[in-house]
């Protein structure tokens, strides 16, 4: 090759064949002849794997099985005739999510960034888009397609009340989360004697509406209950230490299993007796204790990586131990550790599937015990549980993707 | 409580150490400090690592605590009482060898935070107080960046504006220069030339031999938790009594 001249201390582009598309290949999938062949075999292979799926997906596939289950995925047997006569307890689920929709719309105007505005978006285009799935809506009505797209306005109604009203506060986004949580229970479960509100006792709620219930109670109380564990661990005061070293090691120790069991059994006792506590609300105390454990302990090492200068420079600014904390160390510590933290959010959301152990049917056991009563359909169970993993794939993978964002942002000034 | 008043008070002597040791498990690091520093009194400590020239000065806003003597700080018994510690950690401001700015805030909130929280002073004045002084450390276009932003020199700079943002009638330094590049020193050294001017009374923990000739009231030399030698910076520099300042010195000055 011929060298051409170069006049010394000229600011030059990097050589052709490093950088772009062929430099990027040459670099990563061919360096050496053993690396190309890696990258052959390793290629065709992939393709062969693909080229299966897509024949069986295509082919031999019979996705009936998924229409035909139809809203029962999404809400067990919530509607059904036995449960709800005359089956028109349906719209209580549709307006519990209205209701979250309003309030992912009011974090949209507080929080103004591009990633919660794409989260609220999100979650009220899919949601109004069901009601374009050829699911069985006939039997349940027209209005429940009315009430799906409502979602759209429903987030947009939020935003307006984030951005002109006072409700986007801190304070009030808390009390606004707790009470939508109660109404939502309150309207799930229906009151006995007044019309429209069908009690529906929560041992028959189910299906994908049961994992996220679980899941949005476990997620948005762990953090806090594993804050308070892990700053108590860190405590110098002896008998709360003991207390929250006691805690986190009794829900680490046991597994969930158990726990779920035993909330089935022991809680109650813990309870007047006629308190009204059901076996939803019961399970995801469980769970929720469960997460915290885990999360204060992840929080404990993100609060122990830091460096002593931080405390000590706010110590001896005069700020007060309080202040410290909730300034100084906990930001820093959460934001160290939001990779764990979401890692724990997906575990919790795959762990809700664990209440089949207590008679509860979430998406998962809706699915295998349809399957089970319905044996003209075992030879198709692949692609419902398939349907099924997509489901649980689709919401873990964006809560990773929010993860990174979040990271991302995060990541300002870091060290 | 003594707060804003303080100087009304007449005490003449801002700081009194009597007798002050400290041990470290079982290791002695401090064996029985005496000494007083006047109002507006500048005291350079040098010393080899390890002599306890930190940790003394560590005992006076009790980032560290000392187990036997007396230390009084602006009419203050240091003792464990909250309050007591509280009182003088307002009144005395410290910078850090490792600058220790808070890297999830912007500069200027590292510098208005403890303003806010512990003086409860408005948002807008803390702000102005903020602009002011890295007006008077030299860096007021870097206000909204975040530490990691800035160079080691800067990020020095800014903790000495955090410090005196909370207005404090003592200043410690413990090697504020010792993490800088050699371009860096100057400009810190400069801000604390100024500051030394401005009246501030200020102990400084540094191997900057210029700087203490040219700032230091007094030079207190620290070896094996104990004071070695205490003079006038001349005096200490050209003519050092002790032998064990006298073997220092020439290890120091080459």
């Amino acid at each position: 090759m011929a060298t051409r001249e170069t006049t010394p201390g000229a600011i030059l582009p990097p050589p052709r064949m490093t950088t772009g598309k062929v430099g990027w290949i040459r670099n990563n999938l061919f360096s050496s002849p053993s690396n190309g062949a890696t990258t052959i075999i390793v290629a065709a292979l992939t393709l062969y794997l693909l080229w299966l799926f897509v024949d069986w997906a295509f082919g031999t596939a019979d996705w009936s099985v998924i229409p035909t289950l139809g809203g029962t995925l999404v809400l067990g047997q919530y509607n059904s005739d036995s449960v709800c006569p005359s089956n028109d307890c349906f719209w209580r689920p549709q307006a519990s999510l209205l209701i979250a929709m309003t309030y992912f719309g009011i974090l949209w105007a507080v929080a103004a960034t591009t990633l919660v505005r794409g989260v609220a978006l999100t979650t009220a285009f899919v949601a109004a888009a069901m009601a374009l799935l050829p699911l069985p809506f006939d039997e349940m009505g027209m209005d429940v397609r009315l009430l799906l797209v409502a979602n759209i306005p429903a987030v947009f109604l939020g935003r307006w009340l984030g951005r002109n009203t006072p409700v986007g506060s801190t304070r009030n986004l808390i009390i606004i989360a707790f009470v939508g949580f109660i109404t939502v229970y309150f309207l799930l479960r229906g009151i006995e004697g007044v019309p429209g509100l069908y009690p529906v006792p929560s041992r028959f709620w189910g299906g994908l509406m049961l994992n996220i219930l679980l899941a949005a109670g476990g997620i948005t109380a762990s953090l806090p209950i594993g804050i308070m564990l892990a700053l108590g661990r860190r405590s110098n005061l002896p008998v709360v230490k003991m207390l929250c070293i006691g805690f986190i090691e009794f829900f680490r120790g046991v597994p969930l299993i158990t726990l779920l069991f035993m909330s089935q059994t022991l809680v109650p006792l813990a309870f007047p007796r006629d308190f009204p506590l059901d076996e939803v609300t019961r399970a995801g105390i469980v769970i929720t204790m469960f997460s915290a454990a885990y999360m204060a302990e992840n929080i404990r090492g993100g609060l122990q990586a830091l460096h002593r200068g931080q405390t000590e420079a706010a110590r001896a600014l005069g700020l007060p131990p309080w202040n410290t904390t909730t300034f100084i160390t906990l930001p820093q510590a959460l934001r160290n550790v939001v990779p764990a933290i979401v890692g724990q959010y997906i575990s919790l959301y795959k762990d809700t599937t664990l209440v089949f152990i207590i008679g509860m049917l979430d998406i998962l056991h809706m699915g295998s015990s349809f399957i089970g009563s319905n044996r003209e359909f075992l030879p198709h169970s692949r692609e419902l549980f398939l349907f099924i993993a997509l489901v649980f794939w689709v919401f873990n993978y964006g809560m990773s993707y929010v993860s990174r964002r979040v990271e991302r942002n995060l990541g300002v000034g870091e060290r | 409580m003594t707060n804003g008043d303080a100087s009304d008070n007449g005490v003449e002597d801002i700081i009194i150490a009597r007798d002050v040791h400290k041990w470290f498990g079982s290791f002695h690091a401090l064996r029985g400090v005496s000494t007083t520093v006047k109002r507006a009194e500048k005291v350079v400590i040098l010393g080899p690592s390890g002599s306890g020239k930190s940790t003394f000065i560590r005992t006076i806003n009790r980032l560290e605590e000392h187990q036997r003597g007396e230390i009084i700080v602006d009419g203050i018994t240091l003792s464990n009482d909250v309050r007591n510690i509280d009182a003088i950690r307002r009144e005395v401001g410290m910078v850090f060898q490792q600058f220790n700015l808070f890297p999830h805030l912007t500069v200027k909130d590292n510098i208005t935070l403890a303003p806010m929280k512990v003086r409860h002073i408005p948002r807008a004045e803390a702000e102005d107080t903020a602009m002011g002084l890295l007006e008077r450390v030299g860096i007021p276009e870097q206000a909204e960046k975040y530490p990691a932003e800035l160079s080691g020199g800067q990020q020095q700079r800014v903790a000495i504006a955090r410090a005196l943002a909370m207005q404090p009638r003592i200043m410690l330094f413990d090697e504020p220069t010792s993490a800088l590049d050699p371009e860096m020193i100057k400009d810190v050294l400069d801000v604390m030339t100024e500051l030394a001017q401005s009246g501030m009374t200020m102990l400084i923990v540094t191997h900057e031999v210029g700087f203490a000739r040219e700032v230091a009231d007094r030079v207190i030399m620290f070896d094996e938790g104990m004071i070695a030698e205490e003079a006038p910076p001349n005096e200490f520099f050209i003519n050092p009594k002790s032998d064990r300042a006298k073997l220092f010195l020439s290890q120091i000055l080459h």
